[in-house]
């Protein structure tokens, strides 16, 4: 009979880990993020980027977690599952190594403000070149989506510029990716030279707009 | 204002393969960057039937991503997340008609002379001095357009530099490079909308199919095809753009086999191909990169660093120390990444940008090496590195000269970006840190130059090719790209590879 109740006791405590890991997220509308990661990379946006400061945009503002969905639909399956464990790892592993302060022991998205980012300054600044490396994966995935948004470049003064494109005797022999040499998008030279362009030089139409 | 192509040279493209198909040719050469690229013009200039393959799709102008992470998805294999295990270090390679001529910063640095008297000596190598690659390094700058970057384009970063250079009495110089008409938009790495830059698909595929040469773009090289001890042609597939998947076969005969697919690549297909090629077990081995060292300067005047020419500035000052400073500039997201702090404290890093210029130093890291293997699936590589405890001083020295020559251009704050380090210096009594004992995981590595994986070696027992790239063990089959060099080039290697090409062509017409 004891031997039951300990099995009772030991799926009880299992699926109550389970629970703790893997459910309660809120539904995500991102088409390639699953509930968790948008969960997760929602709170590292937050944390790495948050509301105010010299640049107003939060990480959320920017538009980070729908940057990061596209991109991880954009890469190949290989780097897609070693993002994907990298969210799982920085969500999760504060279930262990808890974040300072009451309540540290809780998944990354469930932390407060103050504590994730204290989780995260932990890696960044950690002795171990293991760990430094996993953060400096996570904020360059995070920083590429900053400054995806064209509010902030605008902010930088680091938007693209208005650049005329010359046609060259290149575009006379390649189509667009996709289509066939009769889809040349280019018949006739149009060689003339763009201008040299200088510190203000006109903002490329597509980062004019903000936020995007 | 119209051109014809005319004659037997075209480009085929993905949505043209119906089926399976098969050609015929005097040469076949396996990718289309820099090194393959000269030498598919050069013999087909020599009226040679040639044959390029590549990989990759070409990618027209309209089609550039601005973003720098989403161009990489494109761009580079791997989506540009490829690393090496041991030492964990981020680099690159390109898949794309050009191959990394496309995304790089145009670049073209000869080596000095004592680089080649290194090679000739501890490589066995005959005729491989400077002066015996000058006039092929003459004829590649000749047909490029290779020439210094004009003053109206350097802007502040790269004025700055040879400002900090000047006042330290260090030599510096613009960089020489395949650029016409550049207009300074600091595009090269996302491909330049202003078409300036003579990447190898605006200038030799283009002139290489005017000559006659036949370029099939997105054929994946499976398998050199052997018989006996003679390489007599290829086997591969059509793949999709950008996903890879896999489609139509492709079989090319040839007399002669020449692959340039780059030094990651060219290992894993002459491994695949039933260890080709080996005899001296150096395929994949003795892997080297330039690994560098970057560091942000914070000036009191606006840097406006999305003008100017990408890596316009340089100095040879410590080349013989085992490195060489230049300016650098990327996608603003990759340049922001190793700034430090979390939070506000990052953003007020970031608004900093404004002010800032980005100077690298690349190591020649000639202690440090690693291997390349063929993974069970697929061509993509498996990299090991181990960078070396004795090239650590060298990133430490580089780190310090270029400390000053921010402090000596008028930099008011320095971010070094390592680990240990303060995350802010400003002034000259910070940089004792630079003249202590440091370890290599104090410094985020990263290194886009790779080379030696199929190094030339006059003893066939000690290398995989000849100096003029002919393989020692296999008849008819030949390297001509970075991984040829016995060792660090020192300075950039894309000059040096088209130089060794050009020479290697002229080896392969009269086979």
């Amino acid at each position: 009979m004891s031997g039951w109740l300990a099995c009772a006791a030991l799926v009880a405590v299992a699926v109550w880990v389970l629970r703790r890991v893997l459910a309660g997220y809120p539904a995500s509308s991102l088409g390639t993020l699953a509930p968790r990661e948008a969960a997760f990379v929602a709170a590292a946006s937050e944390a790495m980027f948050p509301p105010g400061g010299e640049i107003p945009e939060s990480g959320i503002e920017a538009g980070i977690p729908q940057y990061i969905d596209g991109y991880l639909a954009a890469v190949p399956p290989r780097q897609r599952l070693l993002m994907r464990s990298l969210f799982f790892l920085m969500e999760h592993v504060t279930l262990f190594f808890g974040a300072p302060g009451r309540g540290g022991r809780r998944r990354f998205s469930a932390l407060s403000q103050t504590q994730r980012q204290a989780a995260l300054e932990g890696w960044r600044t950690s002795p171990s070149n293991a760990r430094r490396t996993v953060f400096m994966a996570l904020r360059s995935l995070l920083t590429m989506g900053y400054f995806g948004c064209p509010a902030v470049l605008q902010r930088l003064e680091l938007s693209p510029m208005d650049i005329p494109t010359p046609v060259i005797e290149a575009d006379l022999l390649y189509p667009p990716v996709g289509r066939a040499r009769d889809g040349v998008l280019h018949t006739e030279l149009a060689p003339d030279p763009a201008p040299v362009l200088g510190a203000d030089a006109p903002v490329h139409p597509d980062f004019r707009t903000a936020p995007r | 204002m119209s051109v014809s192509w005319e004659g037997e040279g075209e480009v085929r493209v993905f949505a043209e393969y119906q089926r399976d198909f098969s050609e015929e040719a005097d040469v076949a050469v396996v990718g289309s960057g820099p090194a393959g690229a000269v030498v598919a013009y050069e013999l087909a200039a020599a009226g040679k039937k040639v044959v390029l393959l590549e990989e990759g799709p070409p990618v027209v102008p309209e089609e550039f991503v601005l973003d720098g992470s989403l161009s990489m998805t494109r761009l580079m294999r791997e989506a540009g997340l490829r690393t090496t295990s041991g030492t964990i270090m981020p680099t690159m390679q390109a898949i794309c008609l050009g191959g990394g001529s496309l995304v790089n910063s145009a670049m073209c640095v000869r080596p000095m002379d004592f680089v080649f008297d290194d090679w000739c000596t501890n490589y066995e190598l005959e005729a491989t001095s400077l002066a015996d690659l000058t006039p092929h390094f003459d004829a590649v700058a000749e047909f490029l357009g290779i020439a210094p970057t004009p003053e109206e384009v350097w802007g502040p970063r790269n004025e700055l530099f040879a400002r900090g250079c000047e006042a330290l009495g260090y030599s510096s110089e613009p960089v020489e490079r395949n650029v016409r008409g550049c207009v300074g938009s600091g595009e090269c790495f996302t491909g330049c909308r202003a078409r300036a830059k003579r990447s190898m698909d605006v200038s030799y595929v283009p002139a290489a199919i005017r000559a006659g040469a036949r370029v099939l773009t997105s054929v994946q090289v499976q398998r050199i095809r052997t018989e006996g001890r003679r390489a007599v042609g290829l086997e591969g597939q059509v793949v999709e753009p950008f996903t890879g998947k896999p489609g139509h076969r492709v079989r090319v005969d040839a007399r002669q086999v020449v692959l340039a697919a780059g030094c990651m690549a060219t290992p894993v297909l002459l491994q695949k191909s039933g260890n080709l090629a080996n005899g001296s077990g150096q395929v994949g081995e003795n892997l080297q990169f330039h690994p560098g060292v970057a560091v942000m300067g914070i000036f009191s005047e606006p840097t406006h660093p999305r003008f100017g020419a990408t890596q316009g500035y340089q100095s040879l000052q410590f080349l013989r120390d085992g490195f060489k400073m230049e300016v650098l500039w990327a996608p603003p997201g990759v340049t922001a990444v190793r700034l430090p702090g979390m939070g506000l404290d990052f953003k007020r890093h970031i608004a900093s940008m404004t002010h800032a210029a980005v100077w690298d130093a690349i190591v020649s890291g000639k202690h440090s090496k690693g291997r390349v293997r063929a993974r069970w699936r697929g061509l993509d590589p498996s990299l090991s590195y181990r960078f070396d405890s004795r090239d650590v001083p060298i990133l430490q020295h580089a780190a310090l000269e270029l400390c000053k020559v921010f402090l000596a251009a008028g930099a008011h704050t320095l971010v070094p970006g390592l680990h240990g380090v303060a995350e802010e210096l400003h002034g000259e009594e910070d940089l004792e840190v630079f003249r202590g004992e440091m370890k290599a995981g104090q410094f985020p590595l990263a290194s886009t130059h790779a080379f030696c994986t199929t190094r030339m070696h006059g003893d066939p027992r000690r290398g995989v090719v000849d100096p003029l790239g002919r393989c020692h063990d296999v008849d008819g089959l030949w390297i001509v790209d970075t991984g040829i060099f016995p060792r660090s080039s020192a300075v950039n290697p894309m000059f040096t590879a088209m130089a060794l090409s050009h020479r290697a062509a002229g080896a392969v017409a009269a086979a």
